[in-house]
């Protein structure tokens, strides 16, 4: 057993010393962590001090900040601006606790549009239609039947109800934005052997909420989502912007 | 027209960006142009100060304000301002910057040159266009020479703690207290609450 060097107390006051350091971004990765395990393990009183000499730090450097102001070229607001409009959607972050409560909202939507489901193709352009009614009926009702569900940050929520035994998935989405004009989503089963392709959205089959019926799931492990020129591609032309694990 | 110190404009411009990330996280593009048209020579002036280079500076900006547009929500008043909420985002990723070119060049090489000069004469060297600047600049003046010599090795250069404690030849626990006692004069000749 060690035998704490200094009096008690010591380990606290140690620990506080490196709230300073670790505000100005001055702790190494391996501090951080060292640190962060500390933290975790202090009585809260201390993790409060802790904080709150973080919190004053960034305060006091946020004001600082007036002594290095530089005006950045013009052309950088103009990029930022076309980067983020050209950016609607974020990464889906799969929420495990709200699949359940999901589950049964989506369930209930997403039977609800199923009456309407003429109109659902809309921009499924890669794949054959099918009678999209039958399938989506048959998904629910199988016994395998299984939800997944990722909200996208300020960009809605992403569902898809499927069944490995009717080799089929419903997708739902809701109040995701649409793909900037000129552009469309475009859905891929990603299996073993790659992505492919499992339909593109347009903007008029994006808002508010849109359903729709992917066929063939075969081995996919996940469904991505890419932004593509309209008409899609027959590979993903960037990285996915959105993936739901099947599973 | 009267100019406040910053300390007493701070409660104002905090409603106004505070009100203005709401409405980013609700994707409005303007109210972004509009947060960025108030944040954007400090948070690039910040990125420069650090990285030294106009191309890494451009690019670590916009990644600042791609990082603003995605995260907006995930401010939390209760943590602290929206300026400290950017300005801490924007240092993160510039000592980022530094740290990970340092890794792949030497930053010695790159950034040497600048350090054998006196470090406290970049802290020293201001743009002093205002009285708020003035303050700000004076309240850095009103540090001693090795308090300044941290923030500037640590804030400014992106080194660590222990890097500066090399740097200087002096221990671990020193650095700590200057970092700390710099942070405390700063704060206390600015009125940070």
């Amino acid at each position: 057993m060690t035998v704490p060097i200094g009096p008690t107390g010591s380990d606290d006051a140690d620990l506080l010393s490196f709230a300073t350091p670790y505000a100005l971004h001055a702790l190494s990765d391996a501090d951080i962590v060292e640190i962060d395990r500390r933290l975790r393990d202090a009585p809260p009183d201390v993790v409060e001090a802790f904080l709150s000499e973080m919190r004053t730090v960034r305060e006091t450097m946020a004001v600082i900040a007036t002594a290095t102001v530089v005006e950045p070229p013009a052309r950088l607001r103009a990029e930022l601006l076309g980067q983020i409009s050209a950016d609607p959607v974020h990464l889906i972050r799969p929420d495990q606790s709200r699949e359940r409560r999901w589950s049964r909202v989506v369930l209930a939507a997403a039977a609800a549009v199923a009456i309407g489901l003429g109109a659902l193709g809309v921009g499924l352009t890669l794949r054959p239609r099918e009678p999209a009614p039958s399938t989506a009926e048959q998904v629910f009702a199988a016994p395998d039947v299984r939800t997944v569900s990722g909200e996208i940050p300020g960009g809605g929520v992403a569902t898809v109800v499927f069944s490995r035994e009717r080799d089929s998935g419903v997708l739902v989405m809701n109040n995701v934005p649409p793909p900037q004009p000129g552009t469309v989503y475009q859905m891929w089963l990603v299996g073993a052997d790659g992505p492919q392709s499992a339909g593109t959205m347009d903007a008029k089959a994006v808002a508010p909420s849109t359903t729709a019926v992917i066929p063939d799931l075969g081995s996919s492990r996940a469904l991505a989502f890419t932004v593509e020129p309209p008409g899609g591609s027959t590979k993903p032309s960037g990285p996915a912007f959105a993936e739901l694990p099947l599973v | 027209m009267t100019t406040l110190a910053p300390v007493a404009r701070l409660p104002l411009v905090t409603a106004e960006l505070d009100a203005l990330l709401r409405q980013v996280a609700r994707r409005d593009v303007d109210a972004f142009a509009a947060f960025y048209d108030q944040t954007r020579s400090r948070v690039f002036g910040l990125v420069t100060r650090v990285l030294r280079d106009p191309g890494y500076s451009e690019e670590t900006t916009q990644d600042v304000y791609l990082q603003v547009w995605r995260s907006a929500e995930s401010y939390d008043p209760s943590a602290g301002t929206p300026l400290a909420w950017l300005m801490t985002l924007a240092h993160r990723r510039a000592v980022d910057r530094v740290r990970s070119e340092q890794a792949s060049t030497t930053r010695e090489s790159r950034y040497g040159a600048a350090n054998v000069e006196p470090p406290s004469d970049h802290v020293a060297d201001l743009v002093i266009r205002s009285d708020e600047h003035r303050q700000v600049a004076q309240c850095l003046g009103s540090l001693t020479d090795t308090q300044r010599e941290c923030i500037q090795l640590a804030y400014y250069d992106g080194l660590t703690y222990s890097q500066v404690s090399d740097r200087l030849s002096t221990n671990l626990a020193t650095i700590k207290s200057r970092m700390r006692d710099a942070i405390r004069g700063l704060r206390r000749c600015l009125g940070v609450a």
